[in-house]
């Protein structure tokens, strides 16, 4: 009566479309079609839902202008006011990354975030942006930020490589950040709810505990994607300020 | 019923107005810490950071070795430096998110430091 679980088959990649060019395996998967998905609800909803905009917003203007005041609000406290050319970029990526993990919490849909090369090639953008806004406004000075202040000159050549080994990091925590909150929130409820087929009667309590999981994995998924785009913020605040 | 679309559009623009302006002086900054070191999403930053700080660290001194032979000491070095820099983040992550690298949040220790200098010119007189 033994029942198979496997609550690590919901991350498995599939093959859609085929495509393989010159040994690349470029095929369309089903973590791409989600992707595509977030793209096209985000699209749909800043372009469609402000394209009748009224004085008086409707529900989705509402839902739209929102986000929007949100972002620019989070935009100018961290990185600082007049500073709203970084907007679309860290709108972007935080409502991609919002509806991906939203996304994900749909029952059969895919959790894109949950792939480390996802989240890393996020990061990575983040990473060579923050490190060139930073030499070209700041040029050879922006090495600055790895030398601390009022420091004895010996324990320098500790402490630089310290400084510059933690930025270097910084890519790699932001990934793994977002991976592995949304990984481990969906093996735990794959979990629970292999618990609760096989229990028969008692499949009561794992049931209650998956219901609150769920909700905990919605404040996850919103959380992180807040967290991922703050961060943004304040390592390009850090590059753009440099005292 | 009587007034003009105009008026009730006037109005509507103060009470916007008025809202606005009660908005503005909530201030964003001490919102965006409660959030962020909201328990669990602070506990799960602080054990990433120091975890991926080392093992990115120690990777990074493996390759160091391979690429130029000396193996082992860029390992047992970067290890170590990786935990510092994992501490330093740690550090970082619960003393408030807005530290920048580089410490420069405590210049007030600078200021300290000029006055207690300006004691030591005075006792010299």
């Amino acid at each position: 009566m033994a029942i198979e679980l496997h609550p690590l088959e919901q991350f498995t990649i599939a093959r859609i479309v085929p495509i393989h060019i010159g040994g690349l395996d470029l095929s369309y998967t089903n973590a791409a079609l989600v992707m595509t998905i977030a793209v096209v609800l985000v699209t749909v909803l800043t372009v469609v839902a402000t394209r009748s905009a009224a004085l008086v917003p409707g529900r989705w203007q509402s839902v739209a202008e929102m986000l929007y005041e949100f972002v620019a609000d989070m935009v100018d406290t961290n990185i600082g006011h007049g500073e709203r050319r970084f907007f679309p970029f860290v709108f972007t990526l935080f409502t991609f990354i919002l509806f991906a993990n939203l996304l994900g919490m749909i029952p059969y849909s895919y959790t894109t975030t949950s792939q480390i090369i996802v989240t890393f090639a996020l990061a990575a953008v983040v990473f060579i942006l923050v490190t060139t806004v930073g030499i070209v406004r700041h040029g050879f000075h922006f090495l600055s930020l790895f030398v601390p202040h009022g420091v004895p000159k010996l324990l320098l050549l500790l402490l630089v490589p310290i400084e510059l080994l933690s930025y270097l990091i910084r890519p790699f925590t932001l990934s793994i950040r977002l991976f592995a909150n949304m990984l481990a929130g969906h093996t735990m409820l794959a979990i629970f709810a292999g618990f609760a087929a096989s229990l028969g009667i008692l499949a009561l309590f794992p049931t209650a505990i998956n219901a609150m999981l769920i909700a905990l994995e919605f404040l996850v998924a919103v959380l992180q994607a807040y967290v991922f785009a703050i961060l943004t913020c304040l390592y390009l605040g850090e590059a753009i300020q440099l005292h | 019923m009587s007034e003009e679309p105009s008026d009730a559009l006037k109005r509507l623009g103060e009470r916007i107005d008025k809202a606005r302006a009660e908005h503005v002086p909530r201030q964003p900054v001490a919102v965006d810490r409660s959030a962020l070191q909201s328990g669990l999403g602070l506990g799960f930053r602080i054990g990433i950071e120091l975890v991926v700080a080392i093992a990115v660290a120690t990777a990074l001194g493996w390759a160091i070795d391979r690429w130029l032979g000396t193996k082992p000491w860029g390992m047992i070095v970067l290890f170590f430096l990786g935990v510092a820099a994992g501490m330093l983040n740690v550090y970082r992550a619960v003393t408030g998110i807005n530290v920048p690298v580089g410490y420069r949040r405590l210049g007030g220790d600078e200021v300290a430091g000029q006055m207690a200098k300006d004691d030591w010119d005075d006792d010299e007189n």
